[in-house]
């Protein structure tokens, strides 16, 4: 099988200061991949530089068969402005962007998908909602939505379930079983451990360095779990050069 | 002895006779024409200080410590009277000066002021009574006997100096006057915020018209632009001199839509400076004609 | 009677109808970046530009003397630096668009400042530069006419996008590499409507009938579409009502017109339907879903 998505000792950080330290491996095309770990492990950095937002401090990622702008990332939801005006039905929308482009209409076969993804996610009726009446399990709906659209070969969830009830993360969790059905390839960033053995066969425990990385119920033993929080509490001030490489 | 004493005596007015025949009259005269015309008269005879220089405006203007010392040292001081400097009969007090104070409009008729905005806010005379030759030339008589009067031993050369300039006004007038005919007499009239040109208008009768609004520097409302179109339409002038307005393109906009030409600089109140084109009265009489003509000849 | 209040004045004279043309104009270019400025939280910008765009207007007159189009052209190539430089620095650093434009902006004044001393005259650049909205010829109707048309323009081929850039950034940033040209190609678009304005219009026009109308229309729109509407709307109501109430009454134009926009403002405050204080003041009741 060929790779996905490929890390080359890859080091990401913020002003020096590494938050993903030497990362090596690969991610398998049609891979079901869970990145677990614990706050501060690097885990929505490593998302943001496989999307190009932020370039490595050392090392390299490589994308395999699929361009930056064919990925479908979904970001904390904290990032997008909810104050701005647009409906529900104009940011799901967003999604056909590589089919409609900068200026290209969308035409009816879009807009079928496009109601299809909004009732797929449950958001039937929300079309002409501004996106700043929603609640939060609602914009991760309209998100997952846009996702929908995107038809990425390659899709990354940043913390998707964070705060949402159950019913909603049961309905989210349909979709993305569906992609793996569809053979594209999921990285999600999650912060339920016992979701994750339940729903993900792989998993990668980040806390900065690599812990472990497999199937996950080899990953996920007591023994990784320490000491993936005790590798995560240091954070140097004036920490020396790393001289380490791989 | 005694003789010693009337020899040291003869010679130390001898000296002073010598002294005061090379030393010059301190004179002072309030504004840049008034000046002007001390020059022309007096000649070499004079130390002249003026306290509103070149582009000053002696309407408003406020007095300084240098202008009481000036005061304080003169022989005489030439005002225009009419009421234009306001200030000059406390700064002579305050000068402690002992000058004979002349004024040299004694003698003219005065004209009442036209009612406009700007300074003329009282009512009461007109003092730019030099904006007519004839009325200069009452002033360069009153300046010779002033000079004459405080300094008898000069009378032969004020007398010819002042003679010399009559005849340049007179030849001044002349122009004027002919310059103005050539002028159609339907087109002799402007638009001007200046209110100084009332002795003009009396002597040569181009009639310098008030501006309807538009008044100050402030920023302009349709209403006032509005108005003065209208006026300019209806009361068919050739020409707008409207210094007042900052935004040439406001003044442009008015012309072009009315079809009137836009005039230049016009000096009333003041002398430009040396290198300006009003740099003595003539000059500043000769600069006003050929602008008016320039503006208002088809 | 109505006639005579509302049309006559600008049937009766040209300085009317043209500054009637030169508020549309400014309407349909500077409402739209009106409203994008605000929703970027940039509604300050305007006042900061005025002052920016001081040392290439200074060097335009180093260069051409009092020559309008030298100082308006010097002030476009000041403001365009001020304004994509403020805005690459806001995008390559942590530091956010406001503080970033007001280093730029500080410097930039602070250096026209310098280079007019140089020349020694004491003249007020900026007072020459601003035009009166009364005094349109036809080169400045011109030049307002094209500023909307190349903002339209611009605006219909990247409004995707742009908005995209406004809501979601991370989102445009990973599936196009359109954001930063755009975010620039917007930036220039916003020095030229205010340095334009500016040039034909004054500082008060130009900046008070690209901001207000984008505030009012906030308070009746959900959507950006119709708000951009809205907008241009407010804004072309603003500058007849304006006209005319400086026609009748003898008030300055251009406050005028900024006075008129003020108590659209004020009214859309109070009763417009979205988000304003009529909610608060008159809740009504609510609705069964």
């Amino acid at each position: 099988m060929t790779a996905a998505l490929a890390f080359r000792d890859l080091t990401l950080g913020y002003d020096r200061h590494p938050a993903v330290h030497h990362l090596n491996g690969a991610v398998e095309e049609g891979a079901l991949l869970a990145v677990v770990g614990p706050n501060g492990a690097g885990k929505t950095t490593l998302l943001k530089g496989i999307v190009g937002a932020l370039r490595p401090l050392a090392g390299k990622i490589e994308l395999g068969r699929v361009r930056v702008r064919d990925i479908g990332y979904l970001p904390q939801a904290a990032e997008i402005d909810r104050s701005f005006p647009i409906s529900v039905y104009d940011l799901v929308a967003m999604g056909l962007w590589r089919s409609a482009g900068l200026t290209g209409g969308i035409g009816r076969a879009d807009r079928v998908r496009l109601d299809q993804a909004i009732s797929a996610v449950g958001l039937a009726g929300f079309e002409s909602r501004a996106i700043g009446t929603l609640s939060v399990g609602q914009m991760q709906r309209a998100l997952f939505a846009r996702l929908l659209l995107q038809d990425a070969q390659v899709i990354l969830l940043d913390e998707p379930f964070a705060a949402l009830d159950a019913k909603t993360v049961s309905d989210l969790l349909d979709l993305v079983r569906r992609w793996h059905g569809e053979r594209r390839t999921v990285l999600a960033v999650l912060h339920d451990i016992e979701l994750v053995r339940a729903r993900f066969p792989e998993t990668l425990l980040l806390a900065r360095e690599p812990v472990a990385w497999g199937q996950t119920l080899e990953v996920l033993t007591p023994e990784n779990l320490l000491s993936a929080r005790r590798m995560c509490e240091v954070f140097h001030d004036d920490a020396a050069v790393c001289e380490d490489a791989a | 002895m005694r003789l010693r004493t009337i020899l040291a005596a003869l010679a130390v007015l001898a000296g002073a006779i010598a002294a005061s025949a090379q030393e010059k009259v301190l004179v002072v005269a309030t504004f840049s024409i008034l000046g002007d015309f001390v020059k022309n008269v007096g000649g070499d005879r004079v130390a002249l200080e003026v306290l509103v220089g070149p582009n000053g405006d002696a309407h408003v203007y406020s007095p300084s410590p240098s202008d009481a010392k000036k005061l304080a040292a003169a022989k005489v001081v030439f005002t225009n009277g009419l009421r234009l400097e306001g200030w000059i009969d406390r700064l002579v007090k305050a000068a402690g000066s002992r000058a004979a104070v002349v004024t040299a409009t004694k003698g003219i008729a005065p004209i009442e002021a036209a009612e406009r905005s700007g300074h003329k806010a009282e009512h009461g005379t007109d003092p730019h009574a030099w904006q007519s030759v004839a009325n200069a030339k009452i002033y360069v008589t009153n300046v010779r006997d002033g000079l004459i009067a405080v300094d008898p031993a000069g009378r032969a050369t004020y007398e010819k100096n002042a003679r010399d300039y009559l005849a340049q006004l007179d030849a001044l007038e002349a122009e004027v006057k002919a310059e103005v005919a050539r002028i159609e007499p339907e087109r002799r009239r402007i638009i001007t915020s200046h209110d100084a040109f009332g002795y003009f208008r009396a002597a040569y009768g181009v009639q310098f018209i008030a501006p309807q609004g538009v008044s100050t520097d402030a920023e302009a409302s349709a209403k006032d632009v509005a108005a003065i179109i209208r006026q300019i339409r209806r009361q068919r002038i050739p020409a707008v001199f409207l210094e007042n307005i900052s935004d040439p393109r406001l003044l442009q906009r008015i012309a072009d839509e009315t079809g009137a030409r836009i005039g230049g600089t016009l000096y009333s109140d003041a002398l430009s400076d040396e290198k300006g084109p009003a740099a003595s009265y003539i000059d500043m009489m000769r600069h006003n004609v050929k602008e008016l003509k320039a503006a208002l000849t088809s | 009677m109505l006639y005579d209040a509302l049309i006559a004045p600008f049937a009766e004279f040209e300085f009317m109808r043209r500054a009637l043309v030169g508020v549309f104009a400014l309407a349909l270019g500077g409402a739209p970046v009106g409203v994008f400025l605000m929703l970027r939280r940039m509604s300050l910008t305007g006042d900061a530009m005025a002052h920016a765009i001081l040392p290439g207007a200074a060097l335009g007159f180093l260069v051409a003397g009092l020559d309008l189009f030298a100082m308006t052209l010097g002030g476009i190539v000041a403001g365009v630096t001020v304004a994509v430089g403020a805005g690459f620095i806001a995008r390559a650093t942590q530091l956010k668009e406001d503080a970033s434009l007001a280093a730029f902006y500080l410097v930039s004044l602070a250096l026209g400042v310098t280079i007019v001393s140089l020349k020694g005259s004491n003249v007020d650049l900026l007072h020459i530069l601003f035009g009166t909205v009364l005094a349109l010829d036809n080169a400045t109707l011109y030049l307002l006419s094209g500023i909307a048309t190349v903002t339209l323009l611009v605006l219909a081929v990247s409004w995707r996008p742009l908005v995209l850039e406004c809501v979601d950034p991370l989102f445009l940033r990973s599936v196009s590499r359109a954001g930063a040209p755009v975010h620039f190609a917007f930036l220039t678009l916003m020095v030229i409507n205010l340095v334009g304005g500016f040039h034909a219009l004054g500082t008060l026009l130009a900046v008070g009938l690209m901001m207000l109308p984008a505030a009012t229309a906030r308070f009746w729109a959900t959507d950006i579409t119709r708000m951009i509407a809205i907008a241009i709307g407010a804004a072309i109501l603003s500058g007849i009502v304006g006209l005319l109430v400086s026609y009748h009454a003898g008030v300055p134009a251009g406050p005028a017109i900024i006075l008129t926009a003020g108590v659209v403002y004020a009214v859309s405050v109070v009763l417009g339907p979205v988000g304003g204080l009529r909610r608060r003041l008159v809740p009504g009741r609510h609705l069964e879903a």
